[in-house]
């Protein structure tokens, strides 16, 4: 299927955009990188690239030129030679043409009375024929989930059929029918992976370049299960995309590093236990330890300023103010909603917008504002017992620190008396982009986290 | 028809009544039809209330009665009460024809009233049947159609009075020659305007009367019942007559006829003459009409309220009776 | 199980209703003393005379409005038309009235008419004996619509028809007749509403009417020996129609073809058609496809006559054309 190219969503901030200019035209080739379109959103214009290559269509009653529209409306398409676009299925005839008799002269089939609405090949605007399927065979493709856009119809005028769907849902050889993209076939060559040895195991199916690649391991055979009627198919909601787009891109532009180190946070729990007793008589949220930590690492980058900066073209760009943003795991995904100017707010206050924004993004009514700006980010699954862990950077952050477990553990507290005490430990777990810091300045924040853990009353004096 | 029929009091001033209904119920109509309340046609038959009333009253309920698009008169009288027939013009699910059929398609089959109808001429055929019917049945019953002049000139006026004769029918065709069919005189449309002449081309026989004189058409009613009733077939009746209303209410009334006419024609008041003749005759008195004129206007009175607050009809109900499934 | 003609087979299903109901009774020319032109009262007349079997003169629009009349007064009418094209002359009366008289009357007048004659293409009958317009009837509300295909159909369909209180056009292909086959000689009826599968198949569906069955059947032979699997419907009547069985028949084999000799604008393979795609869409694997008479008068010559018929070797070729689709 055509893929849709939607309008981005160029920032957490964004909810709508307008699409001011068309860089491509309708049946320009694209490939990945080139300028698609121009998003005005924000007061600012954004160039948008093209992840995929292949050809820009844009369907032919399209409107959305000048029009603000919210993110994810569907704008164009890129598709493959031989795909079939939404906007090009034609609908079958229904007065259709009387039957073709033999019979030469005496044919009681009134052909020329009736109007006849051919079933297409449709036109298309770049000349392509378009394949048809009928509703019936639709409907078993999706039933047996197979692709049927890559089929060859038996119809009579080239319409895939229920019996084509059927052909291709038995491993057949009808592999002729499988797709090979052309991005496929490039890798295919590079590789030199044979490709129609790929196609045969896998009938019906698009080849794409992963396939290719996988095919080329030495000790993989075509290792593509084969899929079978067992599977499902849903489509992507839109915040898993951009969650997948985000991890991509911090994993493929950051240099991050782990550091991790056992903290005793037998004081920040006494701290804690002290907040939530006197707390008991009040209706104010008991500050968390996200919260207890946003605020001790605000006051530890004070100290270490380059922890709280990112990268801006051939900038590094050291923020005033340390917005600290808080993993929340809500149904449809993660979601960091952030607390500005941590460091200027006293813990109750960090507590109180911080529940706020807990239930805002549990109830999905978080603002843009409450999406944005953040220059540090923490995490913690220490509630599903993970002790230390590689968070993902969230660019354009610097570094996110990643909090465990507390759990009571026998350790040395003095070793030259060798003396055991039973104290709740913790693992922090820095993750940093190499990038902007080396591991010694990161390490160095790190013990200093470590050390206001463990002796919160630094933090009064710092 | 010289002969004045004797009648008693009763049966007199039952006459009376009975054209009084009628004439109250057509001037009700023809107000209500100008203040809006009746949203479909209306012909009126103020001015031709003796034919009604002469032929129905030797007609009893299990005789059926097929009539025209100016039909009101025959459905009152034939027993169809005048609160149903107004609830029926205004559209009311109280109507005779619970709002399906309008002016047009009154039916009350329970009292022999087997519709009026927007088409001229099926009524003549439909009678023939039922008169087949009665012969088939033998059940003595007998069918009357009500018709126009203009519907003399349609095929089914020839081929209903000829089948008929030719099988003896109990059957009673009654012309109402008001001499114009909408706007196209009688005298334009045939060379010959007496229509009982037309029963002899059938070998049929065939009155004509004054059709402003009850009493007359009441003689010519009793001769064709019998006649009927004794399986000695159809009878043709013509009463001259004149509608001193429009074609249908709302319509000009002008161009095709002469106020001069009308006027001529309104002297002939069959109401007003009957009184007149029945007082100087002394078979009843001014006591007497006074009191129907009363109780008359009291029925038509409630008769008018009674629709005016009558429902609509549910259009849930809108597909049924299609089928009797 | 005896063997008898279709007409045989019509004519013992109106011989024993009239047994049954004294109200029946027949009209139409020749029906009477000569027992029909197609023999559809042959002995009738003898047994109940002349009221029961009613000779009439040329006067359709005549005794169709009779018998609607006597219909609507408590007999219960045959039209024998001898050939169905003749009832064009009385539309005012099958549409206007029969139609609608149920529905006017808020279901308290009855209907029980049955209207019957040869309809169909043959015998070199030309274009005034050889009508078929049932798409016209089918269009209407108020009328049931019967179009058997072989005598065990005529007959059931026919008690049926003669049993209810609906008006019914019973039409008989005037090229099936003299088919015979076998009916049981015991009483059965056939409920209107429900096709017949005729031969069950997996590959499509072809819905034939009419006096399209037998060829349809033998198509369907022919292809069987190339391996095709059809399954042929018989609606049987058209008014009401079964769709539900061509719909299900549709769900397993994804292909219709519609087989009619009436014409396709407007007819009933478009009906079909536009209520498969709008309730079956996504069971369908190739378009819905008619094959119809030839949109024109019904010529004379027999080559011209024949050319304007589907024949079986069309129907062959439909059928490939649709399984190729």
């Amino acid at each position: 299927m055509a893929i849709e190219i939607v309008m981005p969503r160029l920032g957490w901030t964004m909810e709508e955009g307008t699409l001011v200019e068309w860089i491509k035209k309708d049946g320009d080739t694209v490939q990945p990188g080139e300028i698609m379109f121009v998003i005005e959103s924000d007061k600012a214009l954004n160039e948008v690239e093209s992840f995929e290559a292949g050809i820009f269509r844009i369907p032919p009653n399209s409107d959305v030129l000048g029009k603000t529209l919210p993110v994810g409306t569907v704008l164009a398409y890129v598709a493959q030679p031989g795909e079939a676009l939404p906007f090009e299925q034609a609908p079958s005839a229904v007065l259709a043409a009387p039957a073709q008799t033999s019979a030469a002269a005496s044919s009681p089939v009134p052909v020329q009375q009736i109007p006849v609405i051919q079933t297409s090949a449709a036109q298309s605007s770049n000349g392509s024929s378009l394949p048809n399927i009928s509703p019936r065979a639709r409907r078993v493709a999706h039933e047996l989930g197979i692709e049927w856009a890559v089929l060859k119809g038996s119809g009579r005028t080239g319409r895939i059929v229920e019996r084509d769907v059927r052909a291709a849902a038995v491993s057949a050889p009808q592999t002729a029918a499988a797709q090979v993209s052309p991005v496929a076939k490039r890798a295919a060559e590079e590789l030199g992976v044979d490709i129609h040895q790929l196609a045969a195991q896998m009938p019906g199916q698009r080849i794409t370049r992963e396939h290719v690649e996988r095919a080329a391991l030495p000790t993989a055979p075509a290792a593509t299960t084969q899929p079978t009627a067992a599977e499902t198919r849903t489509p992507m909601p839109r915040v898993r995309q951009v969650i997948a787009e985000r991890m991509s891109a911090s994993a493929q532009t950051t240099a991050p590093v782990t550091l991790t180190t056992e903290v005793d946070a037998t004081e920040l729990v006494k701290v804690r236990q002290g907040l939530k007793a006197a707390g008991k008589a009040d209706r104010r949220p008991v500050p968390s330890y996200n919260d207890l930590l946003a605020k001790l690492v605000a006051e530890v980058l004070r100290d270490h300023p380059q922890l709280n900066a990112r990268i801006e073209g051939d900038e590094i760009v050291t923020s005033g103010s340390v917005n600290v943003g808080f993993a929340v795991d809500v149904e449809r995904g993660l979601l960091v909603p952030v607390v500005r100017d941590v460091a200027a707010k006293s813990i109750r206050q960090i507590a109180a917008e911080g529940a706020a924004l807990v239930d805002r993004a549990r109830s999905n009514t978080l603002r843009s504002d409450d999406l944005s700006g953040g220059t540090f980010t923490i995490t913690n699954l220490g509630m599903y017992d993970i002790d230390a862990f590689t968070p993902i950077i969230n660019l354009p952050q610097c570094a996110i620190l990643g909090m465990g477990r507390i759990v009571p553990k026998q350790v040395v507290v003095d070793a030259e008396a060798e003396r055991l005490a039973i104290r709740h430990m913790m693992f922090l777990s820095l993750t940093f982009d190499h990038r902007l810091v080396d591991g010694a300045p990161a390490a160095r924040f790190l013990k200093q986290v470590k050390q206001f853990i463990e002796q919160p009353y630094l933090w009064l004096v710092n | 028809m010289s002969n004045t029929p004797q009648l008693s009091k009763e049966q007199y001033l039952a006459l009376y009544r009975q054209m009084l209904e009628i004439r109250r119920t057509e001037e009700q109509l023809a107000k209500s039809h100008q203040a809006g309340l009746i949203p479909g046609a209306c012909h009126t038959y103020v001015g031709e209330e003796a034919i009604a009333t002469g032929i129905c009253a030797h007609l009893t309920h299990r005789d059926a009665v097929f009539s025209t698009h100016r039909g009101h008169g025959h459905a009152l009288a034939k027993g169809v009460p005048p609160r149903e027939v107004i609830a029926e013009l205004f559209g009311r699910a109280t109507g005779c024809s619970r709002g399906r059929g309008g002016s047009m398609h009154l039916f009350a089959p329970e009292v022999g009233m087997m519709g009026t109808s927007g088409i001229v001429g099926p009524c003549i055929l439909q009678a023939t049947g039922a008169g087949y019917t009665s012969k088939l049945l033998n059940n003595g019953t007998v069918g009357v159609a009500f018709f126009g002049d203009g519907a003399s000139n349609n095929g089914a006026f020839h081929e209903g009075l000829n089948l008929a004769a030719i099988w003896d029918l109990p059957v009673i065709f009654v012309c109402e020659n008001n001499m114009y069919a909408t706007e196209v005189a009688f005298s334009y449309a045939t060379r010959n305007t007496e229509v009982a002449d037309r029963a002899k081309t059938y070998g049929m026989n065939a009155i004509a009367v004054d059709g402003n004189d009850v009493l007359a058409v009441y003689q010519a009613a009793e001769e064709a019942v019998n006649r009927a009733r004794a399986g000695n077939g159809p009878t043709l009746i013509e009463g001259k007559t004149y509608r001193t209303r429009a074609h249908s209410e709302g319509m000009r009334d002008a161009g095709y006829r002469t106020p001069e006419e009308v006027e001529a024609w309104k002297k002939r008041d069959p109401i007003d003459n009957y009184r007149a003749k029945l007082l100087a005759q002394g078979a009843a008195s001014e006591n007497d009409f006074a009191a129907i004129d009363a109780e008359t206007k009291a029925l038509i009175d409630e008769a008018l309220e009674f629709a005016k607050n009558s429902p609509y009809p549910d259009p849930a109900t809108v597909t049924e009776y299609i089928y009797s499934q | 199980m005896r063997e008898i003609t279709y007409t045989v087979a019509a004519r013992e299903a109106l011989t024993e209703e009239m047994a049954r109901q004294p109200s029946i009774f027949v009209v139409g020319e020749g029906i009477g003393v000569r027992g029909g032109n197609f023999n559809t009262t042959l002995g009738l007349y003898d047994q109940y005379g002349p009221m029961r079997l009613r000779d009439t003169p040329i006067v359709e629009r005549g005794f169709v409005g009779m018998c609607a009349g006597a219909a609507m007064t408590g007999s219960r009418p045959v039209v024998d038309f001898m050939f169905f094209d003749f009832i064009l002359d009385s539309m005012g009366e099958l549409i206007n009235q029969i139609a609608k008289m149920q529905y006017m009357s808020s279901g308290r007048l009855k209907m029980p008419i049955v209207l019957r004659g040869c309809i169909g293409i043959g015998g070199a009958s030309a274009t005034h004996h050889s009508g078929n317009y049932y798409p016209m009837f089918v269009h209407l509300p108020g009328i049931r619509v019967v179009v058997p295909s072989n005598p065990y159909d005529a007959k059931g369909l026919f008690k049926t028809a003669l049993r209810g209180d609906d008006p019914v056009l019973f039409l008989e292909h005037k090229s099936l007749l003299n088919n015979k086959g076998h009916v049981p000689e015991e009483e059965y009826f056939i409920p209107f509403g429900q096709a017949a599968i005729v031969r069950e198949g997996t590959q499509a569906t072809v819905v034939a009417i009419g006096s399209m069955v037998r060829k349809t059947i033998e198509a369907c032979d022919a292809l069987a020996g190339e391996g095709a699997s059809i399954e042929i419907i018989d609606p049987r009547t058209l008014a009401p129609l079964d769709i539900d069985t061509i719909l299900q028949s549709v769900h397993k084999t994804g292909r219709l073809l519609i087989v009619d000799e009436t014409f396709a604008p407007c007819g009933v393979g478009a009906e079909i058609a536009a209520q498969v795609m709008a309730r079956g869409f996504d069971d369908l694997d190739a378009p819905v496809q008619r094959l119809n008479g030839t949109h024109t008068p019904t010529p004379y010559s027999p080559p011209l006559e024949a050319a304007v018929v589907p024949n079986t070797n069309q129907i062959i070729q439909s059928i490939r054309d649709l399984l190729a689709e």
